[in-house]
């Protein structure tokens, strides 16, 4: 907890621009009404069990209805079956219902739900709807900016269901647990704007844990990141993910993540 | 000479008054809040730009002001452009639009009907007003939160501030 007091002071201290484009979790802001933005992540996590690496591409769109709404969707592909695989999908919605926006600062507030199916083995007791379990997740997201420095929270809850049509959750294990994250976001270059050509680089500090609600098991993972943004209009993330304290069965919770993404504006009115 | 120039003279005013039938808005300076990053000033600048009666939109991204120059006799009520930072995703913190006004007497609490919408003067001495004229407008959604609820108090005496009716602009007259 006092790493995480010094983290936050070094940010807050700080006084360059903050970024809330964040890599592994969502912010309460939503993208623009009438967008559509393409993302292709691609996720390589080591094995601790087995040897070898699980790759994980995942393909997403994502649409602003309004400037309050947005809708995602995804879908899960990985070679955990030796060869490359489509294994489920997911919707995922986000409406921002609270805004106080001030020159410099706005606080903001969220709700989402997912939904997603996959037909993948059921191979660890974390749940993870993005690309391993089928169920849902429901929660809210409060993201602040003071003085262009950004942090957002979230906490959710999650059930998973059967992977059907072969693998049924486990009875033994927690079907259920309760999220939360941290994260933490700036901009280190430029300084100042010219224009919107100028790439902007952006440092994140992400912390996403989890408590199965049945046993207690908790794992508490935290996720560095470099994000450059291209154009204003495309974006690229390097993040690594590394578990920091986990007392649950996890098949392979280190690892890197690549992110590709564009932003078509005004595609519908 | 004298003739000349009174010809000169008769010739540009009528040019003038010729120009300012249609008195609209040809320029809006709009500050927007709650955004720091350079995708974010491209939503919204992408969001100006889709307006087909917009010519132009400078931006200082230091700022987050976007300078929307609009092309001639357009139909753009600040309400329009309000909207379309909004659903950027983003708020108004100051709106200032540049007006022609062809000899209009003005003063405190006047009420100025133009198509579509009307204009209330607040904190205005009496006063004509000729040619290009920047006035800020008040109202809830085109000021920062906290500078609405000190003229919740500031501009109580004009009653239909607090009215709030969409189609009722409140505005204050810039110095030139």
């Amino acid at each position: 907890m006092k790493a995480l007091n010094l983290i936050l002071i070094i940010f807050i201290t700080s006084s360059l621009h903050a970024q809330e484009l964040f890599v592994v979790t969502d912010p309460a802001s939503n993208v623009p009404a009438g967008s559509v933005s393409v993302r292709l992540s691609n996720s390589l996590f080591k094995e601790i069990i087995e040897d070898g690496y699980n790759y994980h591409l995942m393909p997403e769109v994502t649409w602003g209805i309004s400037g309050k709404l947005m809708v995602r969707a995804s879908a899960f592909v990985s070679n955990r079956s030796n060869t490359l695989y489509a294994e489920g999908g997911s919707i995922f919605t986000k409406y921002r219902f609270f805004s106080a926006d001030d020159l410099h600062s706005h606080f903001r507030m969220a709700a989402f739900g997912r939904y997603s199916f996959n037909r993948a083995d059921i191979h660890q007791e974390q749940i993870e709807i993005m690309g391993h379990n089928s169920g849902f997740e429901t929660g809210i997201v409060a993201t602040q900016l003071i003085k262009k420095l950004a942090i957002s929270s979230s906490i959710s809850f999650e059930k998973a269901l059967n992977n059907i049509p072969d693998y049924d959750f486990p009875a033994a294990q927690s079907s259920h647990a309760t999220n939360y994250t941290l994260s933490i976001g700036r901009l280190m270059y430029p300084k100042k704007y010219v224009s919107f050509k100028q790439t902007n680089i952006n440092l994140m500090l992400e912390f996403v844990g989890q408590t199965l609600n049945e046993n207690g098991k908790t794992y508490i993972d935290v996720v560095p990141s470099v994000q450059f943004i291209i154009h204003s209009q495309g974006r690229i993330d390097i993040g690594y993910r590394k578990e920091l304290y986990s007392n649950m069965l996890r098949t392979a919770p280190n690892g890197v993540y690549v992110n590709f993404e564009y932003t078509f504006f005004n595609v519908s009115k | 000479m004298q003739m000349n120039l009174k010809i000169l003279l008769i010739a540009v005013t009528f040019i003038t008054a010729l120009y300012n039938v249609n008195a609209q808005i040809s320029k809006a300076e709009i500050v927007a809040t709650g955004l720091t990053c350079s995708m974010c000033s491209n939503a919204i600048n992408k969001q100006l730009k889709s307006l087909t009666e917009i010519d132009s939109v400078v931006i200082d991204l230091n700022t987050n002001t976007f300078v929307a120059h609009l092309k001639k006799d357009n139909k753009v009520s600040p309400r329009i452009l309000k909207e379309r930072v909004e659903k950027a995703g983003f708020f108004v913190g100051s709106m200032v639009v540049t007006m022609s006004f062809e000899n209009v007497e003005v003063a405190d609490n006047n009420k100025l009907e133009k198509d579509g919408y009307s204009m209330v003067f607040v904190e205005t001495k009496a006063k004509t007003l000729d040619g290009e004229n920047k006035v800020k407008i008040m109202d809830k959604g085109f000021v920062t939160t906290k500078e609405f609820k000190k003229l919740s108090k500031s501009l109580s005496e004009y009653p239909t501030y607090m009215e709030g009716k969409e189609n009722d602009y409140h505005v204050k007259v810039l110095l030139p």
